[in-house]
């Protein structure tokens, strides 16, 4: 898979300009995450009222890579999706409390990439990907996928939120809550004169010798971008994703 | 604007996240869905739920009259007052 990325947009708690990511990028750490969450005030307030805190991460991070006359592919991937709002629900369930209409219809993996297409009038295909720890890259197959079938330009948004404390012994992926969001066109044979950053993506089996991360992949993306660094290999499990930058 | 349709408008803007709206600006004649306040019906939906939890009342999800209860503040208000009558005698 080749892809060409147009631009580029990230969000985390105090991590909200190109300045702050690079600085992250210099010296990575667990920022804190006080439920702090991208005001939106792009939109008005009646179309902010039920959007979620992952909602508006990524309204935050996919708002400007869209002009306002442009229909594009939509990929929305979340390894876990929204923790806090399905266990709030858990919680009525368990009481015997009626179940909220807005908080159970929303309660849907791509609530969100449906979200996004009411506010942005975006009425073409739109994906909603939950995978593994590299859930990030799946997006990205998705992504070359539709690229394949012929879309000049997909994006693709990979969100995470910090669970509730009761999922601490299960989810340990997340050190705070980010979103990314990528422009991607595929790559054109005379490429010399395509603007945006060009990089390869393949797959292989993992023998067992590569370490997982530290960093989710996608934010590890990031830094790669910040850096210029040329080579990622993000391994899980079986699998060994190896990203290179194309010079 | 009485006491009981303060807190109903309070309950509005509470249970529907309506951040940039305020008790005044719901004046008890507006009409709440459509023109006026804007809300629609997955917000009718979620106000009826909290109307019953607040207030211990019933509200028939098929009633012919739940249209009607849910045009206005005031119209909520007698509403729920109705109800509240009927359960104390």
């Amino acid at each position: 898979m080749q892809f060409r990325i147009d631009r580029h947009c990230a969000w985390a708690p105090t991590l909200d300009t190109d300045a702050s990511w690079q600085a992250w990028t210099r010296k990575p750490v667990t920022v804190p995450d006080n439920n702090e969450q991208p005001s939106c005030d792009f939109l008005p307030a009646m179309q902010r009222r039920r959007l979620s805190r992952l909602a508006r991460m990524t309204m935050h991070v996919a708002w400007p890579l869209c002009s306002e006359d442009e229909q594009l592919p939509f990929v929305f991937a979340s390894r876990h999706g929204e923790t806090p709002r399905t266990f709030a629900l858990l919680g009525e369930v368990a009481e015997g409390q009626p179940l909220s209409p807005t908080q159970f219809g929303l309660s849907v993996h791509n609530a969100i990439a449906g979200q996004w297409s009411m506010l942005r009038g975006q009425r073409g295909e739109s994906v909603a990907v939950a995978g593994e720890a590299d859930t990030f890259e799946h997006a990205m197959v998705e992504a070359a996928a539709l690229l394949g079938d012929g879309a000049k330009a997909v994006l693709v948004v990979i969100a995470e939120e910090r669970p509730p404390v009761a999922y601490d012994d299960w989810i340990d992926d997340v050190p705070f809550s980010y979103a990314v969001a990528l422009r991607l066109r595929g790559i054109e044979p005379e490429h010399d004169a395509q603007t945006g950053e060009r990089w390869k993506l393949r797959l292989e089996p993992n023998p067992g010798t590569s370490a997982t991360g530290a960093w989710p992949h996608a934010l590890s993306f990031v830094r790669a971008l910040h850096t210029g660094g040329s080579t990622l290999v993000h391994a899980w499990k079986t699998r060994r994703w190896i990203w290179q930058r194309i010079p | 604007m009485n006491a009981l349709q303060q807190e109903i408008a309070q309950l509005i803007i509470d249970t529907l996240n309506l951040e940039d709206v305020t008790v005044a600006d719901i004046s008890p004649d507006l009409p709440l869905f459509g023109e006026g306040l804007g809300l629609d019906s997955v917000d009718a939906l979620e106000l009826a739920l909290a109307l019953q939890k607040r207030y211990d009342i019933r509200i028939a999800s098929d009633s012919k009259d739940a249209r009607q209860h849910f045009t206005t503040v005031a119209s909520l208000a007698s509403f729920v007052q109705a109800q509240r009558d009927a359960c104390a005698n």
